[in-house]
């Protein structure tokens, strides 16, 4: 201690109980609050799976030609349950309709898409 | 008295926390909303894309009208779907709405070749020969009549071309043409009769696909439409004579009157159609999908010669045709210049008069083949022409009005979108 006030050349005043008590008071009402707009922020911010599920699901549907009518598949794909359901679409035989869904581990719905093809196949 | 050096300490360390919560409050606001943006945008196009499929997938008479619904029945899907006759090709309006906001896309529909009615020849049985003389060279399926195709020699030159005489299969045609699709040649003869605004033409005009089309009817004035600029959903009537100078500038439009000359140099697309005559002058340039067409549903005895003459060193890029309800005395004709060149289809109700040198990458339909020199006149005789179907591209598409249409849609040309 004496060497301090050598060194520095000057005496450190302690804070008092009260000020300690207030200070902490408020600090800790401060970082109560922050936590809670941290929370909520990453609690309503969308999730990278969803984005990657919603990408997954873009990029399937470039693959899928149309050629198959009245199908039902699931596969897994970067972990992720797709289920891939195609379907004529309200009454139209050259029409297919694409459902595709995105599940994660909990089976939890992340992302979905429908489109509208046209049946390589038919005739027109 | 209460020191309170802790209390500034604590004061700095809140103001930084509060700096940078409200800081990542921001970022989360910004990164939701541009997200939330893309991914509505994905959402719209993806309906966009599905409208387009199901305006593919229907027949010519659906969605005429404008007609709004939600496409998979979950309230933020709803598309608008619209449909409109745009001389031998359809055009499509395509609009995706999710509350506010909205993508449209526009389009030209045009029908898929269908292979087994495709040919780069085919010409009538008119119980006798077709004749090839010079270098000429016919490449691709042809229609023959039963007489067959036999080497000629005309003014001094023997036939000089492939052995095989025709590249490609031959096949016998029948003693006529396959029909034009009448409702498609119905719909296209009404707009003879249509009334429009009578404009004053600016520099140019521009109208777009999701307004109603600008008409503009000269009425029975002769007109000559020079230094414009026209461009989009646009039609031209004439109850007379309409000369397009090489000056004016069109871009999809189209123009319905009883005469139309375009002058010598003009480049454009667009889609012509007279019920008497059309005259292209020299070097014009009909960029694709331009069309040009004689529709006459009417004729008498007065009736001059239902005529297409396209100059020397011209190029159309699409489809010239020749169509007459009830035949007249002159019978329709086609008449092409030296070497001009047509991409596309060529379909002659009657008459096709074709010079030296002139190529066409295509096909052509036609009830016989006309060739004058200084002295003669050659009928069914083919000299120095070059008919080559494989030169044609393979993402050419054709009109339902022809024989050899299928019945697959594809998109022709995106118009405009936004």
């Amino acid at each position: 201690m004496d060497r301090r006030k050598m060194i520095l050349g000057k005496r450190v005043n302690a804070s008092s109980v009260l000020e300690v008590v207030i200070s902490m008071v408020i600090i800790i009402v401060v970082f109560d609050i922050a936590m809670m707009i941290y929370t909520n922020i990453t609690r309503q911010s969308l999730s990278g799976q969803k984005i990657k599920a919603q990408a997954v699901l873009g990029s399937m549907l470039k693959y899928i030609d149309g050629s198959n009518s009245n199908s039902y598949q699931q596969s897994v794909v970067d972990g992720f349950t797709i289920e891939r359901s195609v379907k004529h679409y309200a009454g139209n035989d050259k029409l297919l309709e694409v459902d595709l869904k995105a599940y994660d581990g909990n089976h939890l719905l992340l992302a979905e898409l429908n489109q509208l093809l046209i049946q390589e196949n038919s005739d027109q | 008295m209460v020191r309170a050096t802790a209390l500034y300490l604590v004061i700095i360390i809140a103001l930084v926390i509060g700096l940078i919560c409200s800081s990542l409050v921001a970022v989360a606001y910004f990164y939701r909303a541009e997200y939330q943006r893309k991914f509505r945008y994905d959402q719209l196009s993806h309906n966009l894309s599905s409208g387009i499929n199901i305006l593919l997938s229907t027949p010519d008479s659906a969605y005429q009208k404008e007609t709004k619904f939600s496409l998979f029945g979950n309230g933020n899907d709803s598309i608008t779907l619209h449909r409109k006759t745009w001389g031998i090709f359809d055009v499509g309006i395509v609009r995706a709405i999710i509350q506010g906001d909205t993508i449209y896309k526009g389009f030209s529909i045009a029908n898929t070749v269908d292979s087994a009615k495709w040919a780069a020849l085919y010409i009538t049985d008119d119980d006798r020969p077709l004749s090839l003389s010079g270098k000429t060279q016919i490449e691709g399926n042809a229609f023959l009549p039963k007489a067959g195709i036999q080497t000629a020699y005309v003014d001094n030159k023997a036939y000089d071309g492939d052995k095989r005489l025709v590249i490609g299969k031959k096949l016998t045609s029948d003693k006529r043409l396959p029909a034009l699709d009448t409702s498609r040649l119905s719909l296209l003869n009404r707009s003879f009769s249509i009334n429009g605004n009578k404009l004053k033409l600016g520099d140019s005009l521009n109208c777009s696909f999701l307004k109603p089309t600008q008409v503009v009817d000269f009425a029975d004035k002769p007109y000559s439409l020079n230094n414009l600029s026209l461009k989009g959903n646009i039609l031209l009537h004439s109850d007379t004579t309409l000369t397009i100078d090489s000056s004016v500038k069109m871009d999809n439009v189209i123009v319905f009157a009883k005469a139309i000359v375009v002058r010598e140099g003009f480049k454009g697309t667009c889609q012509l159609f007279a019920s008497d005559s059309i005259s292209v002058g020299k070097n014009c340039r009909f960029s694709y999908p331009s069309c040009l067409g004689i529709i006459r549903s009417k004729t008498t005895k007065l009736s001059p010669q239902a005529k297409i003459t396209i100059g020397d060193s011209g190029s159309v890029n699409g489809t010239v045709f020749t169509w007459e309800k009830i035949p007249a005395a002159l019978k329709p004709q086609i008449e092409l210049g030296k070497k001009d060149t047509i991409q596309g289809q060529i379909y002659a109700q009657d008459a096709l008069a074709l010079k030296d040198s002139c190529v066409i990458y295509g096909s052509i339909f036609s009830t016989r083949f006309l060739y004058k020199n200084s002295f003669t006149l050659y009928e069914n005789y083919l000299i120095n022409v070059q008919l080559n179907s494989n030169q044609l591209s393979p993402y050419y598409l054709s009109s339902g009005l022809l024989p050899v249409s299928s019945k697959k849609k594809k998109i022709l040309q995106w118009i405009e979108e936004k």
